[in-house]
């Protein structure tokens, strides 16, 4: 019976009810040859990409955030999201060591999201030192706080007192394990205020510990205003929640998903309103902020590098759902004949 | 215990809940503790069972009150050690208690969780000795549950003290074991497992995006908007063709305005909806008003 | 406007809020708790299927499995095990296997005392599988690998999936729909609800979830809850629109910019409701004043 069912199956009814093994198969070429094909290709394959307003405000704080000040980094992400997370960490890392802004980092949300953050480090490290930059130092130029498993707790303490929130925490200096305290990242740090940034990494629902208990003051760097030192760096599926705070004035800059990385990467080649950018990204809020990028260094990479298979993934999406719609209606047309 | 805050060192800050090291006044909490922890566990085995329920209502009630005016009291100001009103009195008494009472928490989920893990072993082990069906999976699981805490262990000990630091420069056997199961074996199962997700995503979109009414029709077209405004080539191409025509017909102006316009609101209707079910739900568990719920 | 600086009116604003929500349900607990015919609850299709769905499961002789979220013990655990103890009584009564996985060891112990007191409560003590409530594992993808191992192996013809999930939520529901369960799901995370939406026979929305209970046992308490609840919702809906209003009426307000000395229309945050929620001492001063 169930052979003679099959036997009588239109197109549409085939159409409409392809095997899950079919579509896992057809994914899993589709998303393995674009990598590999965006691999080989190199820049020959930067799609282009228009930063939003969002991404745009980020870029433009973290490009004036000043020299030597220290930013906080709580990376709360590990391997499992590196596919969006990872980039978004190199593309910060990458402008905060060119500006020679330090920072420190660690988590509230994984124990082991501190040594994926501190791989990503010596990666971008290396990155530098193969290409003569100067050698970005542990302890001098940024630290590593390790894991704090209450979250809340320490974001608290955090907004209270700086000076005690990492009490105890000691990193490698030259001279050995040290009392972070006596590291140049933290030594003038003495209240929340003090840091440059706030930036929080995640692929959970950290970013709410955060707005719940942290509370800066606004700033001004120069003539560039800040009125929330707090900014976000969130996954794809964690975006549409965190928007409602970035729309709510609550985050500086919020950069969401794979898609953000490659508008950080596009903002690092073109700067924001920037003549001497290769194209140009307008930022419609305000026209007479401009900001540089760094034409000519490693700003397009692991964004740019997955962008062609975020765009293969999303058609092979579509294409399945319009082949689904078009087989059921295939299939109801062909029954209204019979009858 | 005046006296023992008064001779005490600033660090750590000395309160009603601890004592300094190795000293009378010290050991003299630790004994009242045990006596009224002992004395309270022996008269909740012996409470009459028509007793319970008070019992349970009233530690509930105390327990959430904690929280409650933990929340509402003023806070002391900045600096503040010692009180110099009721209120002030009140904040740093809060203040002081808070880690005991979080500490409570925390050694309770502990023991909870050698229950948990209780569940795990006998539940596996019977499978184990009984050889029952899929036996060598439970084989693995406790295999993996002993090699995991000797490694965990082991790597835990050398990095006490100075020796986390020192780990980071030269990893020893130990470091280098748990790496290799931590890192290099869960880590990237757990990758492994998230990455399932793709494929689960495209055969329930598939599945699940057909135009059967109105409703679904719309779903579907601004689902299509959202899903292709993230592909920047296509956004780039039709927002050029779109641009000498009207700004408002860019695809990426659209798509903004279904996030800023539809789905920020609808997720924060949500979420007050969310929020104020909790807090109903809190206050009839912190009254005691629930009786067992659904249950009965 | 600097009066609006405080600090204290958001804290008062807030307060008055919650006291009033709080009064509501309330009120209303003890208003249904009077009522003869109870108080009126809409239908809510999702829990209509609990019944079909172990009856489904009770037909093919296969367990239900209930998974309550990879939260902690909290108010939400707490409702779905309280749903869970429903589920429970009905499979019970048909002498129907159930499966609970848990991924906290504190909801796992909780879990245990509520399943083993329901087949007590029934008189079916002797149906009580000690194994059928389960701590599986509190690392999220183990715990999702676990469940999926579950679903697979035991062939589970009903599931339900409700309380705090995350990214393992696709996971499960699209792993039971590949073997025909019948899945009810709810997740208090609005970014997972989409997902359940996709791949699962009924799905609870946001506060849904808190009706449950109500909605199936029609207790007194919980039903007029639900109503104070819902008034409380108004509560919120007229905060916003007196937001909506304030802001609106202050776009065609002017000012004198402190800098500059001209005319301007206000900023967005120097509106009322923006001040009230951010309070700042030095607002409205000169640059040069504030830098001091």
């Amino acid at each position: 019976m169930a052979d003679l069912a099959q036997e009588e199956r239109t197109f549409g009814e085939k159409l409409q009810s392809l095997p899950r093994q079919v579509l896992y198969l057809i994914l899993i070429v589709v998303i393995s040859a674009s990598v590999i094909a965006s691999k080989f290709a190199g820049p020959a394959l930067v799609l282009p990409n228009k930063p939003g307003n969002n991404a745009i405000e980020f870029y433009a704080t973290v490009m004036n955030v000043p020299e030597g000040s220290t930013v906080a980094i709580q990376s709360d992400w590990t391997n499992s999201t590196r596919g969006e997370s990872a980039g978004q960490l190199e593309s910060l890392l990458r402008i905060l060591m060119r500006r020679n802004v330090k920072f420190m980092v660690y988590s509230l949300a994984d124990p082991q999201a501190p040594q994926v953050a501190r791989d990503t480090i010596a990666r971008i490290t290396l990155e530098r030192k193969l290409k003569g930059e100067r050698e970005y130092k542990r302890w001098d130029d940024w630290i590593s706080l390790g894991f704090f498993p209450n979250g809340e707790g320490t974001a608290k303490s955090i907004q209270s007192d700086i000076r005690k929130a990492f009490k105890g925490k000691r990193d490698v200096s030259p001279e050995g394990p040290r009392d972070v305290y006596q590291s140049p990242v933290l030594k003038n740090i003495q209240t929340l205020d003090d840091l440059g940034l706030y930036i929080n990494i995640t692929a959970s629902k950290t970013i709410d510990v955060l707005i719940e208990r942290l509370k800066f003051k606004p700033a001004r760097f120069g003539d560039f205003e800040v009125k929330n030192k707090l900014g976000s760096m969130c996954t794809g599926v964690m975006g549409p929640e965190t928007v409602n705070y970035y729309s709510a004035g609550l985050l500086f800059g919020l950069v969401v998903g794979l898609n953000g990385v490659v508008e950080m990467e596009t903002l690092m080649e073109n700067g924001v309103n920037w003549p001497e950018g290769k194209k140009t990204v307008e930022y419609a809020k305000d026209k007479q902020l401009v900001v540089p990028g760094w034409t000519g260094k490693q700003n397009y990479a692991r964004g740019t590098s997955y962008y062609f298979a975020l765009h293969t993934g999303m058609a092979l999406l579509i294409l399945a759902v319009l082949a689904g719609n078009i087989g059921m209606w295939l299939a109801r047309s062909g029954k209204g004949k019979n009858a | 215990m005046n006296f023992l805050i008064a001779q005490a060192p600033a660090t750590p800050p000395l309160n009603f809940w601890n004592g300094d090291n190795a000293t009378a006044g010290l050991w003299i909490k630790i004994i009242i503790g045990l006596v009224l922890g002992f004395a309270l566990m022996i008269g909740l085995l012996f409470a009459p069972t028509r007793m319970r329920r008070p019992i349970v209502v009233t530690f509930t009630f105390l327990a959430g009150l904690f929280w409650m005016v933990q929340w509402l009291w003023p806070r002391a100001g900045e600096g503040v050690t010692e009180p110099t009103n009721a209120t002030e009195g009140v904040a740093l008494w809060l203040k002081d208690a808070l880690p005991v009472v979080t500490d409570f928490a925390n050694i309770l989920t502990a023991f909870l969780l050698g229950l948990g893990i209780y569940s795990l072993v006998s539940i596996h082990g019977k499978r184990l000795i009984k050889k029952q069906t899929d036996w060598v999976f439970s084989g693995i699981l406790l295999l993996s549950i002993v090699i995991m805490m000797i490694f965990g262990y082991a790597d835990w000990l050398t990095r006490l003290g100075e020796g986390a630091a020192k780990v980071e420069l030269v990893p020893g056997f130990w470091n280098r074991g748990r790496d290799l199961l931590f890192d290099g074996m869960l880590q990237q199962m757990d990758a492994a497992m998230f990455s399932l997700i793709a494929f689960f995503i495209l055969s329930a979109a598939y599945r699940a995006f057909r135009i059967r009414s109105i409703e679904s029709t719309i779903l579907l077209s601004t689902a299509l908007i959202v899903m292709i405004s993230i592909m920047g080539a296509i956004v780039f191409m039709l927002d050029s063709a779109a641009a000498p025509v009207s700004n408002n017909l860019k695809l990426s102006e659209i798509a903004g305005w279904i996030t800023g316009s539809l789905q920020t609101p609808a997720i924060r209707a949500i979420n007050f909806g969310v929020g104020v079910g909790a807090l109903a739900m809190g206050i009839r568990l912190w009254l005691s008003l629930d009786r067992g719920g659904v249950s009965g | 406007m600097q009066w609006a600086d405080t600090g204290w009116i958001n804290i008062l604003f807030v307060l008055v809020l919650i006291t009033a929500m709080l009064t509501m349900i309330l009120t209303n607990i003890k208003r249904s708790k009077a009522s003869r015919e109870g108080l009126y609850i809409r239908r809510i299709a999702g829990l209509n299927a609990i019944d079909e769905a172990i009856g489904r499961s009770t037909e093919m002789g296969k367990p239900v499995l209930m998974v309550p979220g990879i939260g902690g013990l909290n108010a939400i655990s707490v409702q779905a095990l309280n749903i869970f103890a429903y589920v429970t009584r009905t499979a019970a009564r048909f002498a129907n296997p159930i499966r609970l996985c848990c991924a906290d060891a504190a909801v796992y112990t909780v879990a245990q005392e509520i399943i083993s007191d329901v087949y007590n409560k029934e008189g079916l003590a002797d149906r009580y599988d000690q194994d059928s409530v389960r701590f599986v594992s509190d690392r999220q993808f183990a715990f999702a690998a676990g469940v999926s191992g579950i679903i697979l192996r035991e062939q589970t013809a009903a599931t339900f999936f409700l309380g705090e999930f995350f990214a393992e939520s696709l996971i499960f529901a699209e792993t039971a729909n590949s073997i025909g369960a019948i899945q009810v799901a709810s997740s208090t995370e609005t970014t997972q609800t989409p997902f359940f939406i996709a791949a699962c026979d009924y799905v609870l929305i946001g506060d849904e979830f808190y009706a449950a209970s109500a909605y199936l046992s029609r207790e007194p308490v919980l039903v007029g809850s639900l109503v104070g609840q819902d008034i409380g919702k108004i509560l919120i809906a007229g905060y916003v629109l007196l937001g909506v209003a304030f802001n609106s009426a202050q776009q065609f307000e002017r000012t004198t910019d402190p800098d500059t000395q001209t005319s301007r229309p206000l900023k967005s945050d120097e509106r009322l409701m923006y001040m009230i929620f951010n309070p700042d001492p030095n607002r409205g001063k000169p640059k040069e004043e504030e830098e001091k």
